[in-house]
Parts: structure tokens; sequence; C-alpha cells
């Protein structure tokens, strides 16, 4: 009787044995995480992202309607220039204040570093005096100047030309990241400014959009073409918001620009 | 085998039972077949669910800014190579391959990795960089093509772990390189391509093995086993889990091919402890021992990792190297004696030194107060869950070489300042943003740097002594009918009393009454008396207005003493504060994250570049000026003892009762920088905030070496000429005239030309003494 018992105890063991182990199991962390309802998740695509990337190459523009760079007319000849305010007002300077800026940029005060520059501008500018100006900048540009560190052309004009293109394909998220690069490369380049105003109004963002025309206006001493359609982005915006009193200004002010 | 079993048993039985004890055998075993079978289904659904689903969770990973280059771009030669080798790149006399890099005098040939940003892939390409100065002079591609634009991939800066803090980096089995498999299987599994989860074979070959040598030195586990008892069982060691193992073992490649169980595999393996997080995978220990990605590394880095799973502590390279040395090697030999890799090979591999990393680089505590930063804006709009798990890209403003930067800068300023009594208690914390954008790019929260703790940058609100009277000076240039820079003010001593019936009297720092000056010297010289006097003026509460204008929204009482820094604030709120100044007027949020992307590289959020003109860009400008003069001729002068008189700043000095904080915040064009000093108990410093704070800021300017301050001058302002010793107009033409800028309409009269050269004397002399 008892060796009738070996071998059901053995297999109640081996059985036994088998059925702990989902007990062994349980620890095991589900890591197959949960799913959220943060919108990464519900769709591959973040709320407000444009169509992919890969649709936006085959619909952007022609290629060479890209950004319209205003660039002084004798680029090659002498590509910098200084504000007026700057060149004009003082002659002097008993003020160390003002004597700094201009003369002592580094970019100019250093021969070296950058002493190929002008011909690349006015290589771009060659490039950039495309056929049709889709961004609405008046491509001649009366009194326009670069100041020192609108030198940095070349990359910012390729990241306002990535920009384009992703506008022209709806990717406003993606245009308003790529100008935001250009920012952060040259700060102070209020094409930048303006061309972010620009994607902010079609983002439905308008009280940005006149905040980011202002900062380039604060920019665009003797350039009034640009101040012009900065000004006209500034009525727009307000119009947006409901101010057709300040918009209504503000369309003044881009005439008297001009 | 369970099965088996029974019927030998069922066997031993006297005869006349045995018919009875078959049935019994029989029935038994159908029933344990059935069992078995059912636990079987059970298993193989448990295993299934799990691979064929997400796998793994993986924490979200914090990246640095990447590195753009361009040409015109201010960039040293220097801090290039200090991100190079951050990123890993390995010095060639070539570059030929992805993260390779050769130095040739002023020119840097590399070849970047590629990477999936926001905004698109930038490509892996090759670049050659070419420095002048220090400033980047030709940026080419592969056959010498102009590159506007390109952006090294970013340096990873942390992670956002939850509890059990495993972490990995997953990788895709067709990106590995070579060697890899081969070096793995040889080592682990050699039958692993011929059995089906496991292997009778190498379990006898263990066995042998194992008595042979009376100890414990081979493991008959397959990968698929290793694989299974990590992915789906515990640690525990009993007969149970062995069979169960072996079961999931041999469904596991029932169901998925040998490529998916290996790449499963490389994810899966623990191959190291960073502090209190598990190394998980290849991929990561990669990252975490050579400081490159997975599919870079040589024959002898391969052989080095795969010998570590064998006991990833006790072959830790960095802290036992000569153990993991002798392991590596025998690794080396087992492909040549498996055909794997020939004697040469194997040999120039056995000739290399470790090659591992100092430390993991990408160790969570590398930058704990940037981090924290980013956890905390994370925080706002994720759950802990979504940060921990699904892999999140976050993509921040973080600035390697600036934090290197300031980090040295706090370390060499206090190794100077050790002298002072009382030196050593003072602890710090650093802010560094750059004011155009708003960005914040380094980050200090405490003395010693990499502590993780409080993060002073964020969490200390301590008196701002003298750093809230640009907001005193702002509030009254807004208000250009009544002052000017030149405004004369008295700078006597007075008193007021308090709602309380208090008595409040102010006193200057050097305990003199200035008498009468101009408004801007008050700022410049950081002078009590007058700075109260035109704060009563302009009204307390309008000041505390002009602060919340600057973007900073403070509780401060309306009591005349908070018009000599007695608030409280943080380093991160005092940057913002002089961010607007900074900015010409236009407040930017402290921003530390630029977007986030899904583990599967689609954009997910943005935090997009914002701006609120709160001020008239000619009272900032105004203000702006007057800082310039702190610098040039005030309280820090100090600076240009060790920076070119060519570069324009603006700042302020702090120092609270009896110096018990020593602050200084100040901007070039691009750069803002908040330095704090004090005690944590708020004691007294041994240090003012020109010779503390302003010390370490001087030397973290220096190194940072940024543009000079430039603000364009609004259309509101005119610059006039003016007699220094009366504040009326003058002319250009006569000596000693200086210009001062003032809103339209609010400068003095012009004055007359002067004809002849006219003496100057001697308050014209130390006007003139700041200007050389």
């Amino acid at each position: 009787m008892n060796k009738w018992w070996f071998p059901v105890v053995t297999a109640i063991a081996v059985l036994q044995g088998c059925a702990s182990v989902p007990r062994g199991n349980i620890p095991v962390v589900d890591s197959s995480s949960r799913v959220s309802n943060s919108e990464r998740i519900q769709g591959k695509r973040p709320v407000a992202t444009a169509p992919a990337r890969g649709t936006a190459q085959a619909q952007s523009l022609p290629e060479d309607s890209g950004v319209t760079v205003m660039i002084p007319q004798g680029a090659g000849a002498s590509p910098i220039q200084s504000f007026p305010a700057q060149s004009g007002g003082a002659p002097i300077d008993t003020t160390p204040i003002d004597t700094m800026p201009i003369n002592t940029t580094p970019v100019t005060s250093d021969p070296n570093p950058v002493a190929d520059e002008p011909f690349d501008i006015a290589a771009m500018s060659g490039g950039a005096s495309a056929p049709s100006a889709p961004t609405g900048i008046p491509q001649n540009n009366r009194s326009g100047g670069l100041s020192a560190d609108e030198q940095l052309d070349g990359p910012v004009l390729a990241l306002l030309t990535t920009a384009q293109k992703q506008q022209g394909s709806g990717d406003l998220n993606g245009a308003s990241s790529s100008l935001e690069r250009a920012q952060r490369i040259a700060p102070r380049e209020p094409q930048v400014l303006f061309r972010l105003a620009q994607v902010r109004l079609n983002q439905g963002e308008a009280a940005q959009a006149e905040q980011l025309a202002r900062r380039g206006l604060s920019y665009s001493n003797g350039r009034p073409s640009l101040q012009a359609e900065l000004w006209n982005i500034i009525a727009q915006a307000r119009e947006k918001q409901g101010d057709s009193a300040g918009a209504a200004l503000a369309r003044q002010k881009a005439k008297v620009n001009l | 085998m369970t099965r088996s079993r029974s019927p030998r048993n069922a066997k031993k039985p006297r005869p006349g039972r045995s018919r009875v004890l078959l049935g019994w055998a029989l029935k038994l075993s159908l029933v344990a077949l059935v069992l078995i079978a059912g636990f079987a289904v059970y298993l193989d659904a448990t295993v299934q669910e799990k691979f064929s689903g997400k796998r793994w969770t993986i924490p979200a990973k914090v990246y640095a800014r990447p590195l753009e280059l361009f040409v015109g771009q201010k960039l040293s030669k220097n801090d290039f190579l200090t991100e190079l080798d951050a990123l890993g790149y390995r010095r060639e006399s070539a570059a030929s391959g992805p993260g390779e890099a050769s130095v040739n005098g002023n020119t840097v040939d590399l070849n970047t990795r590629g990477f999936q940003f926001y905004e698109g892939t930038e490509p892996a390409q090759f670049v050659r960089v070419r420095f002048s100065g220090d400033y980047v002079a030709g940026l080419a591609g592969n056959n010498g093509g102009k590159l506007d634009v390109v952006r090294l991939e970013p340096l990873m800066i942390g992670g956002i772990y939850p509890k059990n803090l495993e972490d990995r980096i997953l990788i895709n089995i067709n990106q590995v390189p070579p060697y890899l498999l081969e070096t793995l299987i040889a080592t682990e599994d050699r039958d692993f391509y011929s059995h089906h989860g496991v292997s009778p074979k190498s379990i006898a070959r263990a066995v042998w093995v194992n008595t042979s040598s009376g100890a414990m030195r081979q493991g008959g586990s397959t990968l698929t086993q290793q694989l299974v008892k990590n992915f789906f069982l515990t640690n525990e060691r009993s007969l149970s889990r062995k069979l169960t193992e072996a079961m999931m073992a041999v469904l596991l490649e029932l169901h998925y091919d040998k490529r998916e169980i290996l790449e499963a595999y490389l994810n899966e393996v623990f191959v190291g402890q960073d502090g209190q997080r598990a190394v998980h995978g290849f991929g990561l220990a990669s990252q975490f021992f050579f400081s490159q990605p997975l599919s870079e590394l040589k024959l002898h880095q391969i052989a080095l990792l795969v010998g570590m799973v064998k006991g990833p502590s006790y072959y830790n390279p960095r802290r036992y190297p000569e153990r993991a040395l002798q392991r590596r090697n025998l690794v080396l030999d087992l492909l040549v004696e498996q055909g794997v890799a020939s004697q040469d090979v194997v040999d120039a591999a056995k000739k290399m030194p470790l090659g591992v990393t100092k430390r993991g680089s990408l160790a969570d505590s590398s930058f704990p107060a940037f981090l924290d930063l980013v956890k905390r804006q994370l925080r706002q709009d994720y759950r802990d869950e979504d940060l921990t798990e699904e892999g999140l890209r976050i993509f921040t403003s973080f600035d390697p070489i600036l934090q290197m930067k300031a980090e040295t800068s706090m370390t060499e300023t206090f190794k100077r300042l050790a002298g002072r009594k009382g030196a050593d208690e003072v602890e710090s914390a650093m802010v560094v943003s750059n004011p155009e954008t708003g960005e914040v790019q380094a980050l200090i929260g405490s003395r010693q740097s990499g502590f993780a703790g409080f993060n002073r940058a964020i969490d200390a609100v301590r008196p701002i002594g003298s750093l809230v009277k640009p907001a005193v000076y702002l509030t009254a240039l807004d208000k250009p009918g009544t002052f000017t820079l030149t405004s004369l003010v008295q700078d006597e001593p007075f008193s007021v009393k308090g709602a309380n019936g208090q008595v409040w009297r102010p006193q200057n720092f050097d305990r003199r009454p200035h008498g009468t000056i101009y408004l801007y010297q008050g700022l410049a010289n950081s002078y009590n008396l007058s700075t109260a006097k035109i704060g009563l003026e302009v009204g307390v509460p309008n000041v505390i207005k002009t602060i919340g204008r600057l973007g900073v929204d403070v509780d401060w009482p309306a009591f005349p003493s908070m018009l000599l820094g007695a608030g409280g604030m943080s380093p991160m709120q005092v940057a913002t504060m002089y961010q607007t100044i900074a900015n010409g007027g236009f407040t930017t949020p402290m921003r530390g994250i630029r977007s986030v992307l899904t583990a599967e590289g689609e954009p997910l959020k943005r935090y997009p570049f914002q701006i609120q003109q709160t001020f008239d860009a000619g009272s900032i400008y105004l203000v702006q000026n007057a800082m310039q003069r702190v610098m040039r001729e005030g309280t820090g002068r100090s600076v240009y003892s060790v920076l070119p008189s060519s570069l324009t700043l603006a700042g302020k000095t702090g120092t609270s009762n009896d110096s018990r904080d020593s602050w200084f915040s100040g901007f070039s064009q691009d750069l803002l920088a908040v330095v704090w000093l004090g005690r944590d108990d708020n004691g007294s410093t041994p240090f003012t905030g020109a010779t503390g704070a302003l010390q370490v800021w001087t030397s973290f300017m220096r190194k940072a070496d940024p543009l000079p301050l430039d603000m364009p001058q609004p259309d509101n302002v005119v610059q006039a000429w003016i007699d220094p010793n009366t504040g009326q107009g003058s002319d250009q033409s006569c000596p000693g005239a200086v210009q001062m800028p003032y809103i339209r309409g609010s400068e003095p009269p012009a004055g007359a030309a002067c004809g002849g050269a006219q003496e100057s004397d001697s308050v014209m002399d130390w006007v003139k003494g700041w200007m050389n």
C-alpha cells in the first residue's frame, strides 16, 4: 500500500512544483506599461502637428521659392553696414558705453576668422534672389543693412528655407521649431522674428505674433520695408484679438514706414 | 519529464496489483498531462503576451542642447574638442567612421552620428571644421562642399527613473557591431543556433566541467533560458523555477526566431550598476562604460562587455580592472578556439587597454541641479509614469560647456578665497541663461558640484540686497518727465516713520552720505540713501509692481526696507527679473526644455519661445546704461581688472545685512549669470556682493567670453551732450562734455558750442578716468 503512494506523492509533488510556479510568476513586473491618455499614445502624431515630413517634401514649393533675405544691394562691395543710429549719431565718444558696441564686436575686431564672410554673403544673395517671393518680404530693400551679427546669414538662410518648406506643407510646429533654431543662431535678426511672428499668427497665437513682431521692430532700425511688414503683422494680430482701433493704428504705422 | 517518471515508478509494484496500479498510473499521468498541458498553455500565453507587447519600460532621456556649427560661430577649438570628448568621439589619424574625429592644427575632421530632432533628422555625415581664433571659420562636407549649418548629436545628461531604476537604451539587432553576436554566443551558449531553448549538450558539458574541476565554473543555461529567467521569472532558485524556465525557453523558441530572441537578450541582460540605477542591455552598457554608441564598439570592447555578463559586479572594469582584463582576454581566447576570430585579430585586441571612461558620463548625478529643473517643468505636463516608462526624449537648452565653466569658476574662486574666515561654510548657487532666448544653460544648486540635494538655485529664497535697485531706478526712469539719468538727487540721511510707528533710517554701506549726485550714480555706486529716497518718491508699491512687470511676482509687504532688498528671491527669480532688463523690456519665462519626442522619434510637445513686452525699450535702455556704469565706475568695476574693457557688461552687486548674502547678477549681450553665496544657516559670510559673488561671476565671464552688450538704441532715445559738472546741456565741442542718453524730450537743452579750449577740473578727471 505504501508503495502505492510513492508514485502518487511524486506525481502530486511534481505537479505541485509546477503549480507553484505561477506563484513565482506573479512578482514579474508588468513592464508592458499601461497606456495613458496623454496625447502621444492616442495618436502616433501629436495633436497639433502637421502631416508627416515625407509628404512635406513632396508638397513643398518649387525649390527656389524659398526665402527672400534682405541683402543689401551692393552686398559684395560693402556687406556690412551699421545701424544709422549708431553710425550717424556719435562721432565722439567720450563715453565708453557708446564706443564699444560697433567697433569692438568680436567678429569685426578680429580680422581673420570670418574674413571670407562678405564673399559668402555675396554668393548667397545671388542664390537667394529667387524669382518669386512668396514670403511677402519685399525683395528690394532700399536702406536695409546688415548689422554685425547678421553676417551669419548662411545658417540663418538655410534654416529659414527649411522653415518655409515646413510651413508650406502645413507643419507649423516644425517651422516654428526651425525658426527658433535660427533665432538662437542669430537672435537679433529681425527677419527671423518676422517669420516667427507669421507662423504664430498662422498658429492662431495672435498675441504672441504681435509680441514677436514688436521685438523684431526693436532690431529693425533703418529698415523701413521690414518695419512696415512687421507693423502689418501687428495689425493682423490686433485684428484677430478684436482690437480694430489698434489694428488701424498699426496699419498707419506700416504706411508711414514705407 | 514528469510524465516519464510516473510510469517508471508504476512498474515496480507486485504483479497481483499491477493492473490496478497501471490503471492508476495511467490516470495519474493523464491528469498530469492535462495539468501540464494547461500550464503550458498558460505559460505560452504569458510568454507571448510579454514578448509581443512592449517589452520594457524606458525612462525618459534628457539631452543637452545639440552643438550647432556654422561659419562665424563663436566657438573655440578647445571647447569644441571638449564637447567631442564628452560625446565619446575617438581621436584617430583620419576620421573614417561615425564617432571618429581627427585634429589637424586648426582643422577638425569628424564623422557625426546623426540624430532625430524635433525639426527632423540630422544625417550622419563627414564634417570638416576650420577654426580661426575663437571662431568657426570654415565648415565643409564630404567633397569639400560648403555646409551652412550642422548639428552634433546632443549629449545625454540624465534620465528620469522609476523606483526600480532599471535603465536601458534599446538597440536593434541589425545595428550591432561585428563580432558582438558571435562573441556572445561563443561565450555564453555556443549551441545557440542549434538548440530548441534547452541544450542537453551544454548541461552535460557544464556537469563535466564542474565535476572535473570541483567547482561551479560553468552553467548549462542557454541564452534563451537566461533571457527567460531575467525576463519572466524571479531570482528564486528552485527545481520548479528551473522547470518553468526550461518550458518557457522551449515555448519562446517555438514562437520566435533566433534573432528575435537574441535581440531581446541584448536589451535585457544586466551589465552593471550605476549608483541606484541598474544598467541593462548592451546599448546602455556601451554608453555607460565607453561613452559610445554600441554600433561603434571594437572587438576588445565587445569582449569586455560580453565577459561581464557572467558577473557584472565581480568583473566591473572600473572597480576591478585587472580582473576585467583577464576575463576579457579569456573571452578573446575563446574566439580563437571556436574559430570566430583569427589569432592575429585577437592578439591585436588583447593589446588594447580596457578603454572604459572614468565614470559613467551619463550618470544621473552629473548635473543634478539642471535635471531637477527639467523634472519640475516636466511634472507640470506629464504624469510620473509617462516620464519613467515611455522612453520620452527630452531636449533641453543645457550647455555642458558653460556648465563646466560655471562649475570651474565656482571651485576656483572658492579656492582663491579660502583664506577668508568662515569661507568654508559658505554655500553657493548659480544660474546661467541666454537673455535673448530665455533659455537656462547651466545651473549650480550647491557648492559641491554633482551633489544632488537642496537645489539652492531654485529653492533658496534669500534677501536680494541691492539687486533690487535696478527695479527702483527703472520705476523712476519710466517717468521721463520726472527722472533722467542726470537728475540731481540727495544722498543724505533721513528717516521715515512706518505705519507701525517704527522709524526707518537707511544707511550707506560706507556709513557716509554722498551729497548731491546724479541719479545714475546712486545705482552705479549702490548708494542706499539716494536710492531709498527715489524709491519713496516713486512709491514702494510701484517698485514692487515693477518687479512683477519684470517677471517675478513677489508677495513682499510694501515696507520701505524692500527698496534696499530686504525681500527674498531665489537665484532663478533674480535671473528672470534681470533677463527682462537684458532683453530690452521683454519678459521671457525661463525655459529649460525645448521639445519632447516620443520613443519612436515622433514630435510630441514643444516649449516655444514666448515673449511679452512689459517695459518701454527707452526706459530699459537708460537702466542698462546705468548698470553699465556699475561695471565701469561703480561697485562692479573690479571686473575690468580681469576682463577686457571692450567687453561691455551690465550688472549689479547685492549684499544683504551683515553680509549674509553675497549676490551678483549681470549680463552681456548673450549671456546672463546670477551668483549667490551664503550660508544655509543664514549666518554672516566674509563676503560682500563685490568680494564674493562678483569674483565667481567675473571668473565665469572670462572663461565664457561672451559678446559685448549692445542694445540697439530705441527710437525714443536721444544722446545729448552734457557738462558733467552741472548736468546742463553742452556741446560736443566743449572740453569734457559727455554724452548721456535721454528719453526724447527729457534731455537738457543743448548748450552753446565752445570756441577755445577750456580747463578741465578735477571732477572731470574722474569722469575721464573710467573712460580710458
